[in-house]
């Protein structure tokens, strides 16, 4: 274990050596001070103004939970087939704004486009999860059915109401992650929260924006009292009303699409030439279209995407052992200090790193800087809060040491260890997938590579980078198994399935 | 009803039953005795099995659904009965007529306030009232039982086993308090290493037949 | 007591499962809807600026051609290219780049006017004053080496023409010239962003910086212009030929002779421009052949 977590360290510290952690503005700190005049001087208004925003923001969230529950129960119940598997790995791996990137040619930027963005990756996660629960579950209730019940009875009798209670606390914890997706769907260009965030911190418009992160706060914080099971079919039957009213699906633009537009250039160019718009098959231009852009833009994307995961799964990493013990009762005992920086962890960890991001883009200028922190920041307050809520669980000796250095190097850190570590290569491919998406800003991952695509309306190239980026997603996900499997360690329950 | 000609059964390399020949005429009561490991459980999923659509079985692990209530977990008895969707209708509301099949088995059982209790919320002794509660209801003709009453007091588990044996035809049940089972049951099956050592009416089992039955190898 | 898990175990499950499939129903609703001729154009400049000037653009639209006309926002270049090939909307006020592309993709659209400006429209490179350079005829060559940001992707003005007048300069990409290149999503940004420091050097669209001089909020000692580019085609409003099969016969023209007769100063000045004249795809021709040079429309 402790191998293993040597040889990370080395190679993000070499990762960290080639990245570009360059400060290139003039004077940083100047646009800082005004971010911070602008937090003094908080412009509650615009909470009113952007009203429907607001509303979006949640109804995309509840329409593609909705989505995503549905298809992923559905997926969970065939998970055992090696080819279902593969597909929710596959579409699990593509976040969720390349997913609207590849839905915005069909069915251009409206609620559509968000709901299926947030609503199939997340199919994906579900049905992984969800299958897992019901595997892990007690199965002797089983036993007390009578032999030849029939299978629907038997799955509401004697086995969902067994997974029930963690199926529901994974769901829920899954909304919050959804209002995160669908806020930042925002940053280009859904009609979400990230919409009007984005113009306000592009225009510099800093009252603004701390009154609609405080509003997205608010948001999440108080999910708990306003979403009931109870409730809840009713919140997506009226979400799904509302973003039913601007619905725009077309057959010809799904077939255009499908069947033109994200075929490679060479096997359209002919067509296009004569008018004619039909396909032709150049092996020769397209395999040289391949390498050209693998050569060109793939592994130079990719290269940097995995240049800074590295060095942040092991900031990350070292974030959390540092800050863990700020909620754990054996080295903090005045339960202020712990409450506070429980909630320091709690709001890194609700904003969303790609805000993080812009905001550290405007700061600093564009390098890898602002991506390492938002990233950094973002999933080590997730990593120090699982952590701490685990050393809580240690029980100390009586007789062991007084000195916090002991107690944390002796007592508590090995205690926890192993679990740490398997939360952290748990979210080791949630790192490279916001490593990719944070391209989008500007920094030369393949996120840039593929809104360059994007930008230029070149939606077969956008479709092969994306394509690439799922497998190399896939690609960490199954090493990551394998060292967890090979260290044995288990990110555990419910807790642990926090990624 | 139930007739085993040399029955074995291995679990892996480890052999449980080694070729037991038993029979047991329909309507008998027996109750099978024996140490731990003998192999008694093993008999009692034999048998099961040989007779699945007649049987209700008490399992000693309750086999309940702790999240659903006692109610739920006795109709559980008769899901394959019902059609899917009254099943499901009585799930999301107790239907009428379930409700007067299954209050007078929770009269009986002693458990009529706890009816819509959660399972979770029970202790393992009225757990084990809704696992037999749920048997009870299968109204079938034979009733396998593994340690039935094991966590049930003295004077209330003799009640509890005349209610099971007066519940079907057939009772087989598997035992570890020798002195209940011979006062309740007419039949005594004795198990030892996999084995049948003793297969005698009730009031012919001594005291030192027992000891040999126990005694350490 | 009740059991109490059973309604919301239930309603959760069910929600599940309806749903989704009431997806597909509700996405024909469009088919009755789209009545209104919607347009849209591409986000060169501050949000604010943006709806206010197109809401009366629509206004005046409708009242030209007795059609309701809606203004529909878009965040990015893409995006408003997306929505024209959708059919989402039916009109947009392109850069010359993006309308290229737009009229590439749907065949039968066409480019119905452009701005007096268009004709001969202009990139400015410029500087942040610590970097020292000064103003001259030809291409400034001292920029290498120095932090560059064009403005979005898909600009004409801030990233199609100047980074073909780099490459025609120094033979090499721009990622080879310059110590860093960014892309500011506007122009308004760049501009900001070159004043500010964040990038020594920027190319912007030169209506936007003449609007940005006469608001005030450029600050001459600390961001001048260096080169000012050739001449290209830019901006047009571009049609979907399919218009007039909703609307009628002859309804292109129409909508060509309101944009051509639009007189009052306060909607010209707001994009801004001395008046619209007509326009046809010939005209883009060299945005063609630049956009081929340097690879960003496929050939």
């Amino acid at each position: 274990m402790f191998r293993v977590s040597l040889s990370f360290l080395a190679v993000s510290l070499l990762c960290l050596g080639l990245a570009d952690i360059e400060i290139t503005t003039l004077d940083p700190w100047q646009e800082l001070r005004r971010i911070a005049v602008g937090f003094l001087t908080p412009d509650v208004s615009v909470l009113y103004t952007f009203r429907g925003a607001m509303i979006n923001t949640v109804t995309f969230a509840f329409c593609g939970i909705a989505v995503g529950v549905g298809a992923g129960s559905v997926l969970a119940l065939f998970f055992q087939l090696t080819a279902v598997r593969l597909l929710c790995a596959f579409v699990r791996a593509i976040h969720e704004i390349f997913w609207a990137f590849l839905f915005l040619p069909v069915v251009g930027l409206n609620p559509m486009c968000g709901v299926l963005a947030i609503g199939i990756p997340y199919a994906g996660v579900f049905a992984k999860v969800y299958a897992e629960i019901l595997q892990e579950a007690d199965h002797t209730p089983l036993k007390g059915l009578p032999a030849h019940t029939g299978r629907l009875s038997r799955f509401f009798y004697g086995v969902l109401p067994v997974i029930y209670s963690d199926v529901k606390h994974y769901t829920s914890y899954r909304l919050e992650c959804a209002l995160r997706s669908s806020a930042i769907l925002g940053f280009i260009g859904l009609p979400t929260l990230g919409f009007h965030l984005e113009t306000a911190f592009r225009e510099g418009l800093y009252s603004q924006t701390p009154a609609m992160l405080c509003g997205f706060y608010l948001l999440i914080a108080s999910l708990r009292l306003w979403v009931k099971p109870k409730l809840v079919l009713a919140y997506v039957a009226v979400s799904f009303a509302l973003v039913s009213t601007e619905i725009n699906l077309r057959w010809d633009n799904i077939t255009r699409f499908l069947g033109h537009d994200i075929l490679p250039w060479p096997m359209r160019r002919e067509g296009f030439l004569d008018g004619t718009g039909e396909i032709s098959f150049p092996a020769e231009q397209v395999w040289e279209w391949v390498v050209h852009l693998v050569r060109t833009e793939a592994l130079p994307g990719m290269w940097n995407t995995v240049v800074l995961t590295q060095v942040v799964l092991a900031g990350s990493g070292l974030f959390a052992l540092l800050l863990f013990g700020t909620i754990c009762r054996h080295f903090v005992s005045r339960r202020r200090f712990r409450g506070l920086s429980h909630y320091v962890l709690i709001v890194l960890r609700t904003t969303p790193e790609y805000i993080l991001a812009y905001v550290f883009l405007q700061l600093w200028g564009p390098s890898m800087l602002p991506a390492i922190l938002a990233i950094l920041l973002h999933n080590g307050a997730i990593l120090a809060y699982l952590t701490g809520q685990n050393a809580n669980l240690v029980r100390l000796r009586i007789d062991s040491s007084r000195r916090k250095m002991n107690c944390y190097f002796f007592e508590v850190l090995p205690r926890v260890y192993g679990q740490f570590l398997a939360f952290l290569f748990y979210r080791w491919e949630v790192m490279m997938r916001e490593s990719a998406i944070l391209g989008v800003l500007g920094i030369y991952t393949i996120g840039f590579f593929i809104d360059s695509a994007i930008a230029d309306d070149k939606v077969d190239k956008a479709v092969f980078l994306i394509f690439t980026t799922a497998l190399l997603n896939m690609g960490v996900d199954s090493i990551s198994q394998i060292i967890r499997r090979r260290l044995r360690v288990s990110a555990g329950t419910v807790l642990g399935r926090q990624q | 009803m139930f007739d085993l000609q040399r029955v074995s059964v291995a679990y892996g390399a480890a052999r449980v039953l080694k070729g037991i020949s038993l029979r047991i005429r329909e309507g008998e009561k027996a109750v099978i005795i024996g140490p731990s490991g003998a192999g008694k459980s093993t008999l009692l999923k034999k048998l099961y099995e040989l007779r699945q659509a007649q049987c209700a079985f008490i399992h000693q692990d309750y086999a309940l659904v702790a999240q659903l209530s006692a109610f739920h977990n006795v109709y559980i008895g008769r899901l394959d009965q019902h059609s899917t969707i009254h099943n499901l209708l009585n799930l999301l509301k107790p239907q009428k007529a379930e409700l007067s099949h299954i209050t007078p088995i929770f009269r009986a059982i002693g458990m009529e306030e706890k009816m819509f209790a959660r399972v979770s919320t029970l202790s393992g002794g009225q757990q084990q009232r809704v696992a037999v509660g749920r048997a009870i209801y299968r109204r079938s003709s034979i009733i396998l039982g593994d340690e039935p009453v094991s966590a049930i007091d003295p004077h209330q588990a003799g009640g509890l086993l005349g209610l099971v044996k007066s519940s079907a035809d057939t009772v087989i049940l598997a035992m570890h308090d020798v002195q209940l089972a011979l006062a309740a049951f007419p039949r005594v099956i004795g198990l030892r290493e996999g084995r049948v050592f003793l297969d005698l009416p009730s009031e012919e089992v001594g005291e030192d037949t027992l000891a040999d039955l126990y005694r350490r190898s | 007591m009740k059991p109490l898990l059973l309604p919301p175990l239930l309603s959760t499950l069910l929600s599940a499962l309806l749903l989704p499939a009431a997806l597909p129903l509700t996405c024909s609703q469009d088919l009755f809807a789209a009545s209104a001729l919607r347009f849209t154009a591409i986000p060169d400049e501050n949000t604010a600026r943006l709806t206010e000037r197109f809401d009366k653009v629509a206004a005046y639209l409708s009242e030209k051609t007795g059609v309701d006309v809606e203004y529909v926002p878009v965040k990015s270049y893409a995006a408003s290219v997306a929505a024209f090939k959708n059919d989402e909307v039916q009109l947009a006020w392109f850069g010359g780049l993006s309308g290229v592309k737009a009229r590439r993709s749907v065949p039968g659209s066409v480019a119905i006017a452009q701005g007096e400006e268009d004709v001969r429209f202009v990139t400015y490179f410029i500087a942040n004053a610590s970097t020292g350079i000064d103003e001259g005829e030809d291409f400034p060559d001292a920029v290498k080496g120095h932090t560059f940001t064009f403005g979005s992707k898909g600009s004409t003005s801030g990233r199609l023409m100047p980074e073909y007048f780099i490459r025609q300069h120094y033979g090499k990409a721009p990622d080879k010239v310059f110590k860093r290149v960014g892309f500011s999503g506007d122009h308004s940004k760049t501009l900001a962003l070159v004043q500010s420091g964040s990038y020594q050097v920027g190319a912007l669209n030169y209506k936007v910086w003449q609007n940005e001089v006469k608001a005030g909020k450029v600050d001459s000692t600390k961001v001048r212009i260096i080169w000012r580019t050739p001449t290209y085609p830019d901006y047009n409003w571009t049609i979907r030929g399919d218009v007039e099969k909703k609307y009628g016969v002859g309804f292109i023209g129409k909508v060509q002779k309101a944009l051509l007769d639009m007189k009052d100063r306060s909607l010209l000045n707001s994009f801004p421009r001395a008046r619209f004249i007509a326009a046809d795809n010939s005209m883009y021709a060299p945005i063609v052949e630049t956009g081929t040079a340097i690879g960003i429309i496929d050939k």
